[in-house]
């Protein structure tokens, strides 16, 4: 093994938590029963990594083999690195009908076709999401695997998660992923996240929604807390009111885990007792960003106790209704 | 405008009825809860977010012995809310059937001036203010003591004592220095 190689299979190491360690190396097809009772567990990680890399070494694994180890950690936690949506747009004919082997296919000899030395691995998941891991070389370098790109799709839908591509082969990827899953073209979808779980629920509208009805009261079914004869609610109706327009903008249960909504202004300033900037011609720009471990959940109390104004405004529940979290707004509308 | 009536239903036999105020709506169901608990033969406790009460409990709702409107501090709007309710009150309440109860009067990020203007405004009513913390159970408990205790006289459960006696004892005064807060 090269001293690269050694250098990959190190980092990777050092990146997985000690924990994980040992059901990773279990999943990976590359190491034997004995080889993995040989490995002692209890050991300071950089022993472990010590004995590993012999075992590698004596084994004859390359590049590959340890690339399959970063795939399998990555998609058993995809929670990580800022990952970001785009949807595929003007499908042709044969789109929905594409299958695993010809997008494989397609995909590899589109994408080595536009840069000579790129490495591509293609693996099928237990939830029919395919992830692409691709290291970037250019016409002279090997590819380079120290800063891969994954690519998560899930067949038949038009939906595409990136995460670690940068902006010179941003075009590449798009171009390959698009001949290879027979649509128009790709636009950024404008939502971005650390988390992959939450983003995918977002864009497709996997979560526990509600449905507006004309007759209210349907969020009883839950157990009703046994009330005391002796306390009564004088505005109960205008609670249930909001908490139904709150679930209904943001949905009911658990709601995916955003982090960050922002929106761009660029219209135009309207304070009138300002009056140095109001009646400007060109637009004020600012940035409004809301930011929470759990935004959706915030959002939903805010409007289920009442902080924020019922209806909904179309600004917030944008988010979830067209799952972006970033609007640029004019003042012809978002 | 629908008023709330302090005489205009006849009294329970051994009931007082406390009326709890509030934005947030969070403290009332803890403080109801507690008070609930703390004395069995007596009350029923009515929730709001603000004043006006619907038209539709009229008939019926109980005859309301004490209005409590409940501000926290932290928000402006909770002041403001309880502000216009106040509207909707009869002037036959501000004799010794209304309190206000104010919670994070102690918190460093409260602007000193919002605690005064509650102040002024409990001492222009003649009404009196208490000081909560609704973050302990001891708290919440204390406050549920104290307002059984004002409730009691002014449902008339005490004898020799009345609501407006007891607020004459009890009322918010605010001293003509307040404006002025300096530590010498």
């Amino acid at each position: 093994m090269g001293d690269s190689t050694n250098r990959i299979l190190q980092r990777l190491i050092r990146r997985i938590p000690y924990q994980m360690l040992q059901t990773m190396f279990g999943k990976w097809a590359h190491l034997s029963r004995e080889d993995l009772h040989s490995l002692d567990f209890t050991q300071p990680k950089w022993v472990l990594t010590e004995h590993l890399l012999a075992l590698c070494e004596e084994k004859g694994l390359t590049v590959k083999h340890i690339t399959e180890l970063e795939m399998i950690y990555i998609i058993e936690n995809p929670n990580q690195g800022m990952w970001h949506g785009f949807q595929l747009l003007d499908a042709e004919e044969d789109a929905p009908s594409i299958e695993l082997t010809q997008f494989k296919e397609q995909f590899k000899a589109n994408l080595t076709e536009l840069i000579s030395h790129v490495s591509i691995k293609i693996k099928k998941h237990t939830d029919e999401a395919i992830w692409i891991r691709v290291a970037w070389g250019d016409n002279f370098t090997k590819p380079y695997h120290l800063k891969p790109t994954y690519v998560v799709h899930h067949l038949q839908t038009p939906y595409v998660f990136v995460t670690g591509v940068t902006s010179k082969h941003k075009p590449l990827l798009n171009q390959a992923l698009v001949l290879a899953t027979r649509y128009g073209s790709m636009k950024d979808a404008h939502l971005s996240g650390r988390n992959l779980t939450a983003i995918r629920d977002l864009l497709m509208r996997q979560y526990q929604q509600v449905f507006p009805t004309k007759h209210p009261k349907p969020l009883q079914e839950k157990n009703p807390v046994p009330r005391n004869p002796n306390i009564e609610k004088e505005q109960a109706e205008n609670t249930e009111n909001r908490l139904q327009m709150a679930c209904e903008a943001f949905g009911d249960g658990t709601l995916p885990q955003m982090q960050k909504a922002v929106y761009k202004l660029e219209t135009k300033f309207r304070d009138n007792s300002n009056k140095t900037l109001t009646g400007r011609e060109e637009p004020f720009r600012g940035v409004v960003e809301f930011a929470s471990t759990n935004l959706l959940e915030s959002l939903r109390h805010c409007v289920s106790s009442g902080m924020a104004s019922t209806p909904v405004t179309p600004l917030l529940s944008s988010i979830t209704q067209k799952g972006r979290n970033y609007f640029v707004i004019t003042d012809k509308g978002v | 405008m629908s008023l709330l009536k302090p005489f205009s239903k006849l009294p329970g036999l051994n009931t007082a009825n406390i009326l709890l105020v509030e934005n947030e709506e969070q403290f009332q169901q803890k403080l109801a809860d507690t008070v609930v608990l703390q004395e069995k033969t007596v009350n029923v406790n009515v929730l709001a977010r603000s004043l006006p009460l619907p038209m539709e409990n009229e008939e019926s709702r109980p005859r309301i012995d004490l209005v409590v409107f409940i501000i926290h501090l932290t928000s402006e709007l909770s002041f403001q809310s309880a502000e216009t309710s106040l509207k909707y009150l009869d002037p036959g309440y501000f004799q010794g059937k209304v309190c206000f109860l104010v919670t994070n009067a102690r918190n460093v990020s409260v602007p000193p001036e919002r605690l005064v203007s509650v102040r002024k405004l409990a001492a222009s009513l003649h009404c009196p203010l208490l000081c909560a913390e609704d973050q302990t159970t001891e708290g919440v408990t204390t406050a549920a003591h104290r307002l059984l205790a004002i409730l009691k006289v002014a449902a008339g459960l005490v004898p020799m004592a009345t609501g407006l006696y007891l607020s004459t004892l009890t009322r918010c005064t605010v001293p003509s220095d307040i404006d002025q807060q300096n530590f010498e």
